[in-house]
């Protein structure tokens, strides 16, 4: 009887390149749940606050959770994580494709990457053999090319992940690219994998992964996939993906255009979901384990350069790198999403860093003579190509915005940092939160800086009215909660979130896979629990009250939404502090953001409280004691 | 005439299926737009990503023939 470990975990000093092969800690998986969790509790456990994220005392996990490769659907995540260069706090970020099953068929739950290695190399795992591998001629290859060499080299069977020249050159917002077009985009993996030297991690697995119940969860998982085969979304999502929600976002004013400075794109027909189904798409695609086909394989020619095959733009990219760029083509913006996983970088941040870097030459911020020559003009595509290049290989101001929105506004000044749309130094998502509080609250208050991901509230924002503020929180923090245990069960939300399978069901599967006989509450609190950790982590490193850090750029609240069917709506700051207040009231953190050591102890945190205590950054003790609920109850059916 | 409207996720609480798990039927009148009939049943258009009916896309501004069946996408985050 198994419990959905592979058992042994990989500890690689890239320094001495010498590996070394450890029991998996059960207990460690029993109390994080894996992916995210993990992540958490390994740097703050290992990792000097001081130490810089792109140096060598700084660790790059990644590991597949418990769920990841048991044949569950869509259970196919891989994480990574390590101090986020880019937030210079907790960072993590996962993806799909077949990576994460395939390090556990090949025996292994986890792997530590420590310290630099003197030269470019690349991991290669094939079941028993681990060994590291010069990379110097992989080195300075796109990502997409360098997959295709390495496949080529080991053989097809392998599972790739790469970075691109970006991770190389230390850009802070860089990816890490699996599959031909799956990404850990978000908090700068790519740039630590990069810093470390490490080029890619190959993977082939032959083995079996032995679970708890394989009868039982055979039978729910059989049971789970005719009801999702007959449900009537399935198909819907099966042939569009999420690429059609463009169209949606821009006609409820929460579409990011022109770097936020509204929300209503008049050429969204031109680059909405029904163009990449007609123009684009050359088939589906689907990750280990799922029959959702989500993933969308596309071709994009823009006339005078070279047909480019992709997997997207799905809805963030085409958001971020259509609209909020001015794009007018859907070949342009999936032409952009090719540029950005090639060069290695998140098409998210990399979409608002360009939007950004429009927005200031179109106020004469940054000129001609700064871009070696070049425009950098809304809706032009090769004036996009030219400045990631820039960008990538950090040449002339592209190194200021290599540090993301928030660096080069620090270095660029002139009141640029208004409009640099980040919260923590990482980019906001896809959707413009003003006239949805919610979702601004989310961005604000997220673990690893901006991003939808952990939280997202626009159609709570609606159904609870889209001027009120009072109760977000509560609906935040609950979401906080329960939407990131995907990300540490390593397993897909999607699937699972829209199709009507209940997180009790989710639960019953992970206690099929492990035996750990848990429930959804205990669950939830875990994930309260990493929650806390990060934070505790972010104000250690940071040396700040947490509210320093939860406010959104001065845009969010100085400019009202100028057109479109949001005309005129907006946030006051007022509203955004009361936001705040209620937040930390619900989380059981006092008025300055800081967790307070009633509720450290109570998550079993004692720890971080006391070396919050050190650093004066303990929140005092609450009046009326924590509450009892952080955020609001529990709700089975919603995520 | 009557249609069918399928939904789930959040949306299919809104809807409120009378048929089975996902469907609801609704009587209305010949000629009225997807759109209008989604006011009549209290069912605010802005919660409806978008239609599909018969293998394609089903514009809220169209008008659904007698016994149509359609499905109603929630909008989703992006993964």
């Amino acid at each position: 009887m198994g419990n959905g470990l592979a058992g042994t975990t990989l500890r690689i000093n890239l320094k001495t390149s010498v590996v070394r092969r450890l029991p998996t800690d059960e207990a460690l998986f029993r109390r994080w749940h894996g992916g995210r969790g993990i992540t958490a509790k390994l740097i703050y456990d290992e990792v000097p606050r001081e130490a810089d994220p792109l140096g060598p005392e700084n660790i790059f996990i990644m590991n597949a959770g418990v769920m990841s490769g048991a044949f569950i659907p869509a259970g196919s995540k891989v994480s990574f994580g390590s101090v986020s260069p880019l937030t210079n706090g907790h960072g993590d970020s996962n993806m799909g494709g077949h990576l994460g099953p395939a390090l556990k068929f090949a025996g292994y739950d986890l792997v530590v990457f420590e310290n630099i290695a003197p030269r470019p190399v690349y991991l290669v795992i094939d079941d028993e053999r681990v060994e590291l591998r010069d990379a110097s001629k992989f080195w300075g290859m796109k990502s997409l090319e360098c997959e295709k060499a390495l496949k080529d080299e080991l053989g097809e069977d392998f599972e790739v992940a790469t970075i691109g020249p970006a991770g190389e050159n230390g850009v802070l917002f860089s990816c890490i690219t699996h599959d031909f077009g799956r990404q850990a985009g978000r908090t700068g993996q790519g740039a630590v994998m990069g810093s470390k030297r490490l080029k890619a991690i190959c993977v082939r697995g032959s083995k079996s992964l032995r679970v708890h119940d394989l009868p039982e969860l055979r039978k729910q998982v059989t049971e789970i996939m005719l009801r999702t085969r007959k449900h009537p979304n399935m198909e819907p999502w099966q042939k569009y993906g999420t690429a059609f929600f463009i169209r949606w976002s821009n006609d409820n004013a929460v579409l990011p255009t022109y770097n936020f400075q509204t929300t209503h794109y008049e050429d969204t027909d031109k680059i909405d979901g029904d163009q990449l189904v007609t123009k684009l798409l050359v088939t589906h695609k689907a990750c280990f384990g799922c029959w959702m086909n989500c993933g969308k394989y596309t071709k994009a020619v823009v006339p005078g350069k070279p047909a480019v095959y992709l997997e997207g733009p799905e809805y963030e990219t085409g958001a971020l790198c259509g609209a909020n760029l001015g794009m007018k083509d859907i070949h342009h913006v999936a032409y952009i999403n090719w540029l950005l996983d090639n060069l290695g970088m998140d098409s998210m941040s990399g979409g608002g860093v360009v939007a950004f870097g429009m927005e200031c030459y179109e106020r004469g911020l940054i000129t001609e003579a700064d871009l070696e020559g070049h425009a950098l003009r809304w809706g032009e595509v090769d004036d996009v190509e030219h400045f990631l290049d820039m960008i990538a290989h950090r040449r002339g101001i592209g190194d200021w915005f290599a540090g993301g929105t928030k660096r080069a506004a620090q270095k660029i000044g002139k009141g640029s940092e208004k409009f640099a749309m980040q919260v923590k130094g990482q980019e906001m998502s896809g959707y413009d939160g003003r006239w949805a509080p919610g979702m601004l609250l989310s961005y604000m208050t997220a673990d690893i800086g901006a991003h939808h991901n952990r939280s997202w509230t626009i159609t709570v924002d609606m159904a609870e009215g889209r001027e009120r503020i009072a109760g977000r929180a509560k609906i935040v923090i609950y979401l906080q909660h329960i939407r990131p245990l995907f990300d540490t069960w390593c397993i897909c939300r999607l699937f699972w979130g829209e199709l009507d399978i209940t997180p009790e069901e989710i639960v019953e599967s992970l206690n099929h896979i492990t035996g750990w006989g848990v429930g959804v509450d205990e669950c939830l609190r875990t994930s309260e629990m990493i929650w806390n950790l990060n934070r505790c982590h972010y104000l250690e490193r940071n040396r700040a009250n947490g509210r320093t850090f939860d406010y959104p750029p001065a845009r969010s609240w100085e400019d009202k939404i100028p057109s479109g069917p949001g005309k005129g709506k907006g946030l006051t700051r007022e509203q955004i502090e009361e936001m705040l207040d209620d937040y930390y009231d619900e989380r059981g953190w006092d008025r300055r953001g800081n967790p307070t050591r009633a509720l450290l102890e109570d998550l079993g945190l004692g720890d971080a409280a006391d070396n919050l205590e050190k650093i004066g950054l303990l929140g005092e003790p609450l009046p009326g004691g924590i509450p009892k609920v952080r955020g609001e109850k529990y709700k089975p059916k919603a995520f | 005439m009557v249609i069918y409207l399928k939904a789930g996720s959040e949306l299919r609480l809104k809807l409120n299926p009378d048929v089975d798990f996902y469907t609801r039927r609704v009587e209305t009148e010949e000629g009225k737009t997807l759109r209008e009939i989604l006011k009549d049943i209290r069912l605010a258009p802005a919660f409806v990503a978008f239609a599909y009916s018969e293998g394609r896309i089903f514009s809220l501004d169209r008008a659904p023939r007698d016994g149509q069946s359609i499905t109603l996408q929630p909008p989703v985050s992006g993964g």
